[in-house]
């Protein structure tokens, strides 16, 4: 038998490779089972935080307004490390963060929001690898960390964010709308279906309960899951009086879709 | 900065496929038994360590067949690679032949070595970012110098390019790799029989195009031998 073996540092090497990508695709499953959830909804929920607003999109009341300040600065590192990024101007409140993996690994935002890249990632082009965040600029701190394995190549690209929420609506029923952002959730909550189409709101305490709300345990959890296999639950689509129906809002990706009305769920 | 309900909170914490308290026990039991089934079922629930002994079992094996059907050792690393990238990439469809993945792994080297251009493209950054050793000048003559005889020439490599892929991997692991025709089959999810069929037609068509050619003849006698 031959004793013919590959070269001991690219197997080493290759070795680690193949271990990281094990554990990314691990990391990498999880967030999507996140992301899952929000894919199973037949349409989308607006949330505030991060939504890139432009003349002529969309912008439900509540949703942040980002200005940029000043151009980008970008910096590619290895590993943790620190970006210096000087005396933020005056009404910067916010920092507006592009971050593209250029190795395999896990890179962490200073708001503990990560990016996950395996072997097939870091071949894409850059844009397939990018995510962005916004985060809080700390009085005082002029720098932005990002955290990653001691050998995982990163590319940042930040600016200096001057963010301003708007207020979320009241209708004539007293019922705030909107979406989603730091000071909570308003009673009708912006949602886009009919593949961007419409645009609506949902009474966010039957969206929560359509989507499995009211589940308290591991347990119940899996019977949940198991009972949406079969079933989608829908609810009513309303313009932002509450109360004029424009169309359907479907939880969960079963092709039998049952009005949450006809359901017991106790929420 | 979705708003995540306490169910998708709950599934996060406990997916529905985590791997449960008893399949961890009948993991670790025939685990014991260093058993490749195990160690690839422990794979698929992302466990590192169970796909690294994967790779230290098969990995001599793959590097040698890819070592003859390329050109040069660089190669046949890049070729090893991919093979296990892809073995990572595909596992959901990986078939195994008696509880192994080496003839799924064969097949998508010879797969790979018929273009190697194609195989870096995927994983290009990755591959250029693996080092090697200082004296691979040295091992790379070594390596080329202990395959050589059962090493197959530019001929017959240009040969098994023109047959369909699952067609120059039935030739190569049988031929090469003293695989069963039942293995390959397998692999390729084609019947026994088809697998005899095809290989014949194979063959023949291989040696319309080597056949004249001297330095074939190691290659084709010793695919004469296998069946």
């Amino acid at each position: 038998m031959s004793t013919l073996e590959m070269d001991p540092v690219f197997t080493e090497a290759l070795r680690g490779v193949l271990a990281e990508t094990v554990e990314e695709s691990s990391r990498v499953r999880r967030r999507w089972g996140w992301r899952l959830g929000a894919s199973m909804l037949g349409g989308l929920v607006l949330v505030g935080g991060g939504v890139a607003l432009a003349a002529g999109v969309f912008s439900p009341p509540g949703a942040p307004i980002d200005t940029q300040l000043g151009n980008f600065i970008s910096a590619t590192r290895t590993g943790t490390a620190t970006i210096d990024l000087g005396p933020p101007p005056a009404t910067a409140n916010d920092l507006s963060l592009k971050l593209t993996c250029n190795s395999v690994g896990t890179f962490t935002f200073p708001n503990g929001s990560s990016l996950s890249c395996d072997a097939t990632d870091v071949s894409n082009p850059p844009i397939a690898r990018t995510a962005s965040e916004v985060v809080p600029l700390s009085p005082g701190v002029d720098s932005v960390t990002i955290t990653a394995r001691a050998n995982a190549s990163w590319t940042l690209q930040v600016a200096f964010v001057d963010q301003v929420t708007t207020s979320w609506g009241v209708n004539a029923d007293g019922q705030t709308f909107g979406v989603q952002n730091q000071q909570g959730t308003p009673e009708l909550l912006a949602v886009v279906i009919d593949q961007g189409e419409t645009h609506g709101y949902v009474e966010s305490s039957e969206l929560n309960c359509a989507a499995g709300g009211d589940v308290q345990t591991p347990a119940e959890a899996l019977t949940w899951d198991k009972v949406s296999a079969n079933r989608s639950v829908s609810i009513p689509v309303y313009q932002s009086n509450g109360t004029t129906v424009i169309g359907t809002f479907v939880v969960g990706d079963a092709s039998q879709i049952v009005p949450l009305a006809s359901l017991s769920l106790g929420c | 900065m979705y708003n995540v309900s306490p169910l998708e909170q709950l599934l996060a914490l406990h997916p529905p496929d985590d791997v449960t308290l008893s399949s961890v026990r009948t993991v670790l039991v025939v685990r014991a038994s260093d058993d490749e089934g195990a160690d690839w079922e422990a794979s698929l629930a992302n466990d590192a360590n169970a796909f690294v002994s994967i790779f230290d079992r098969h990995r001599n094996r793959v590097y040698r067949h890819a070592l003859r059907m390329t050109t040069n050792a660089q190669d046949a690393e890049d070729v090893t690679a991919a093979a296990f990238l892809e073995l990572w990439r595909r596992r959901k469809s990986v078939r195994l032949v008696d509880g192994s993945v080496l003839p799924w792994l064969l097949v998508t080297t010879t797969n790979q070595a018929r273009n190697v251009a194609r195989s870096r493209r995927r994983y290009r950054a990755l591959l250029a970012s693996l080092p090697h050793s200082e004296d691979m000048r040295s091992a790379e003559d070594e390596a080329l110098q202990r395959i050589e005889e059962t090493r197959i020439t530019e001929q017959v490599r240009e040969a098994l390019h023109s047959l369909t892929p699952s067609d120059a991997a039935l030739i190569a692991l049988t031929a090469f790799e003293h695989c069963s025709n039942t293995e390959v089959a397998t692999v390729l999810g084609i019947s026994e029989g088809a697998a005899r069929t095809r290989l014949h037609r194979a063959r023949a068509r291989m040696a319309a195009v080597v056949g004249p050619i001297a330095g074939a003849d190691g290659a084709i006698t010793k695919m004469e031998e296998s069946q």
